[in-house]
């Protein structure tokens, strides 16, 4: 455990230390991005004053607006596209630097990752949870923030990330097939946004549709987390939907060591 | 046709301490620092010369070849080319000159080279007769003709280079600024460079401003030099006269056979001469005397080195310009 | 002027090339842009599926201001895109250089020389939506307005290529500042619903300070309702004038800082 720590730290830090150079870059890019979530919060104030009844499908407004923002988090924070360069370099070649090295190749990139996320979560969590809590305090008017399910929030928070990290890693090896990784990049978040419900709610969607996303891996992306945090996932459910996350964590870390496999095959082969 | 008077450039710098410490330091209170990047610095080309402009790294001479191309402004001073000034009236000025940076090509990197050119005189407004008389005579010297349709994108680098030198001669500029152009070239490509450089100058009465660090470019295209160091111009003249003023200091080394036989050798004492003109480095069997051959010739330090000791190689180096441009770098003036 | 276009012309003929050469890359990227598009349309459709109108705009209506504020973003999207480039990199590398050795201004120098061809993908969903939402609403239109509306487009490019212009030559001071341009393009996103449905706060940001809702709202409204022409017409009109000054006054100025790098 100490070796496999004094291995991989180092890549830690390299991350830390470079998103540390860049740090006001990304407090200017995430307060861009961010925008999105204040237009939505107007679009669903608007939606609410326009509604007769006091609840949305099921969602009353601090929900909608602690949905908004809670799933911008849970998606930047889970967001990784730290094995997005193995697609290229499997393509030019220069993936052969990675077999020299005496260490596995997913976790330099996860360990790598980690540094960077240590920025994130310094600048953008604290914050967006203060914001979010002080907002729910004053609309209504009492204190919601319950640390039992943030922890649990925290823990499937990580487990998103994670599941994220190795279906990445799986998409990444598509660079064998696919010439353009940037163009069908572009269509895969769409639409794994869209599955994962972080462009429209699962809970909006026709039920049998609806039950069918919640087992697919994308629902363990981004809106169980936010579930959770929520509170409206209770005891079995959030017991069920983390197992489920676990389920899909361990799918796609073997299908990615099967991949690298495979994929190491056709280089030596490439190589003659 | 250039004339420069005490040009000076200045940057400001903020240092940065090291650690998050030094960090959160220069966000609140920066710490700046003047840079002198070119500090002083005169001297006038006439027409129709090449003249080699060098300087080790970092010395200000890309500096200075941006003040002239109106890139930057001088912090003071002044510098005047063809009766303008480059950083005032900059879209007038630039009419008339040519820029080649080698590190960087100013082609457009997706457009065919053919197209590359269409847009260039567009943009300088050559009239159609003159355009195709330049291309005529570009091709003639730097055969451009094999590669023109290709996108520069797929260009070798001694193509690319042609194809930046002919773009930057398209509208017959009266100065041509070129900024290491034979840069990662092999040896052939090289001579090509430097022949068309020649032509263009021969044939165009083109002035140049050549800036390198391969000193045979300057020993084949440059009668004259202009040096420059720390921002600061350390020589200004002919490359013979260099020789003269700088050659007479030479070296000799040899191999000793015995490392104890160096306690026989007292140069200090046989000569008699001052420390500048002649010095001795020693390590192991390694011997280096460095002299004053104006004062002592080659034959008389052998002479009385053989005389004490035996020695298994000897080495005399000759004073080419190569020489003493590294020894004035390593060294200062 | 007619250098201009000549220019223009040979490097569109050049992106139209190599959007040839590469029709499989921009087919994918279109397809993904209208997908998430046809996406958060989806999204708007089931809200409305739930409530009648919107801060008194009804579905057809939003349609058109969000499909009209794609319009001029899409134009400035495919003609300035590399004022992008210019606060990422080009200062930064001391790439800037070379557009300071033509005897051409440089500001246009660095805009013509990229055509970006992905703008279409928004160019081609504004105009499915205004013209759905036209249709829609049917009987409305009034004709002069749409004339009214058509000069008003160039004028709104002008906001989005002007907060560029700006925030792009920060660079000239800070060496980078492509993500300060992020930051600001991005508040774009207010433009696309009704400015009534924002606080006070809000509306008199993207009303005067980023004045992203004269790019969408304020024309689509007037041709929409007819209501308040003068300031909603004007308004547009002046706005972008002013800040498209002040962005070539800026510019300018930043040129002048430039320090180039390297040695």
């Amino acid at each position: 455990m100490k070796k496999f720590i004094r291995t991989y730290l180092p890549f830690s830090k390299a991350g830390l230390q470079s998103s540390m150079a860049y740090r006001a870059n990304f407090i200017f890019f995430m307060l861009g991005e961010i925008f999105k979530c204040f237009v939505m919060f107007f679009v669903w104030k608007a939606v609410f004053n326009s509604s007769n009844g006091e609840t949305f499908m099921g969602f009353t407004m601090e929900n909608m607006i602690v949905y908004v923002f809670i799933s911008f988090l849970t998606g930047y924070l889970s967001f990784s596209d730290g094995a997005f360069a193995l697609g290229e370099e499997i393509v030019d070649g220069s993936v052969t630097m990675r077999l020299i090295k005496p260490c596995s190749f997913d976790m330099c990139f996860l360990f790598q990752e980690l540094g960077n996320k240590v920025m994130n979560y310094s600048i953008m969590f604290f914050p967006i949870v203060l914001g979010v809590e002080i907002y729910r305090f004053v609309a209504t008017g009492g204190v919601c923030f319950n640390i039992w399910y943030f922890l649990l929030f925290f823990v499937s928070l990580q487990l998103a990330y994670l599941i994220n990290f190795y279906f990445n890693v799986c998409y990444g090896f598509l660079a064998f097939f696919l010439t353009n990784l940037w163009g069908t990049n572009l269509i895969k978040n769409v639409i794994v946004n869209f599955l994962s419900g972080a462009t429209i709610p699962l809970a909006f969607m026709p039920d049998a549709l609806r039950i069918v996303l919640t087992y697919l891996p994308f629902a363990s992306l981004s809106y169980t987390p936010v579930m959770i945090y929520m509170e409206v996932y209770t005891g079995w459910e959030i017991l069920f939907s983390m197992v489920l996350q676990v389920f899909w964590l361990a799918f796609f870390v073997v299908v990615s060591k099967l991949l690298w496999k495979s994929a190491m095959k056709h280089l030596c082969l490439q190589g003659g | 046709m250039i004339y420069i008077d005490n040009l000076r450039k200045e940057f400001k710098k903020t240092v940065k301490e090291p650690g998050i410490k030094g960090s959160v330091k220069s966000l609140f209170n920066p710490k700046k620092e003047i840079v002198k990047a070119v500090d002083g610095i005169s001297f006038d080309v006439p027409k129709g010369e090449i003249l080699g402009f060098i300087g080790p790294n970092g010395a200000g001479k890309s500096t200075v070849i941006k003040m002239l191309t109106g890139i930057l402004t001088p912090t003071d001073g002044k510098c005047e080319i063809n009766g303008q000034i480059p950083y005032e009236n900059r879209k007038k000025y630039v009419k008339e000159i040519g820029v080649v940076f080698g590190q960087r090509t100013q082609l457009w990197w997706d457009l065919a080279l053919r197209e590359t050119y269409a847009v260039l005189k567009e943009i300088y407004e050559v009239p159609d007769k003159e355009y195709h008389e330049r291309m005529e005579f570009l091709n003639e010297v730097l055969d451009l003709d094999s590669f023109i349709t290709s996108p520069v994108r797929t260009l070798s680098l001694g193509q690319r280079m042609r194809a930046d030198i002919a773009a930057s001669m398209l509208h017959n500029p009266k100065v041509l600024f070129l900024d290491e152009p034979t840069i990662g070239l092999d040896v052939v490509v090289k001579d090509n460079i430097r022949k068309a450089i020649q032509k263009i100058n021969a044939e165009q009465g083109t002035t140049v401003i050549l800036t390198t660090h391969d000193l045979s470019d300057i020993e084949l295209l440059c009668k004259r030099i202009v040096m420059i160091d720390k921002g600061k111009l350390v020589y200004d003249g002919q490359i013979n006269n260099l020789k003269h003023k700088f050659g007479q200091m030479r070296e000799l080394a040899f191999e000793m056979k015995d490392e104890g036989d160096i306690s026989a050798l007292d140069y200090a004492s046989a000569f008699n001469f001052d420390e500048d003109d002649l010095s001795v480095k020693c390590k192991g069997v390694q011997v280096t005397v460095r002299f004053n051959s104006h004062k002592a010739s080659v034959q008389d330090i052998l002479k009385y080195t053989l005389g004490k000791i035996d020695v298994r190689d000897i080495n005399v180096k000759d004073a080419d310009i190569e020489e003493i441009i590294r020894r004035i770098y390593k060294d200062g003036v | 002027m007619k250098r201009a276009f000549r220019l223009h012309r040979i490097f569109i003929a050049q992106y139209l090339k190599k959007l040839m050469e590469y029709k499989v890359d921009f087919i994918v990227g279109a397809v993904g842009f209208l997908l998430s598009q046809a996406l958060e349309i989806l999204f708007i459709g089931i809200i409305f599926s739930q409530i009648p109108d919107l801060a008194g705009w009804t579905f057809n209506e939003i349609l058109f201001i969000y499909g009209f504020s794609l319009i001029p973003k899409a134009i400035d999207h495919m003609f300035f895109d590399n004022l992008w480039m210019v606060g990422y990199h080009i200062v930064r590398k001391g790439e800037f250089d070379k557009y300071l050795t033509r005897p051409i201004n440089s500001l246009f120098y660095v805009t013509v020389e990229k055509f970006q061809i992905d703008a279409f993908g928004e160019l081609i969903m504004g105009i499915i939506l205004i013209t759905y939402s036209l249709i829609q609403i049917g009987a409305d239109i009034v004709w002069y307005r749409v004339l009214v509306l058509l000069l008003l487009v160039p004028f709104a490019v002008l906001i989005y290529t002007a907060i560029k212009i700006i925030t792009s030559a920060i660079s000239f001071w800070t060496k980078q500042s492509g993500h300060i341009t992020h930051m600001f393009y991005m508040s774009s996103d207010f433009s696309k619903y009704p400015v009534t449905i924002y606080n006070n706060f809000i509306k008199v940001v993207i009303t005067f300070i980023i004045p992203f809702a004269f790019t969408a709202y304020y024309p689509a409204s007037y041709f929409l309702r007819g209501e308040n022409g003068l300031f909603c017409v004007l308004g547009t009109i002046l706005i972008s004038s002013l800040l498209f000054v002040v962005s070539i006054l800026v510019w300018n100025r930043g040129v002048k800082k430039y320090e180039s790098a390297g040695s």
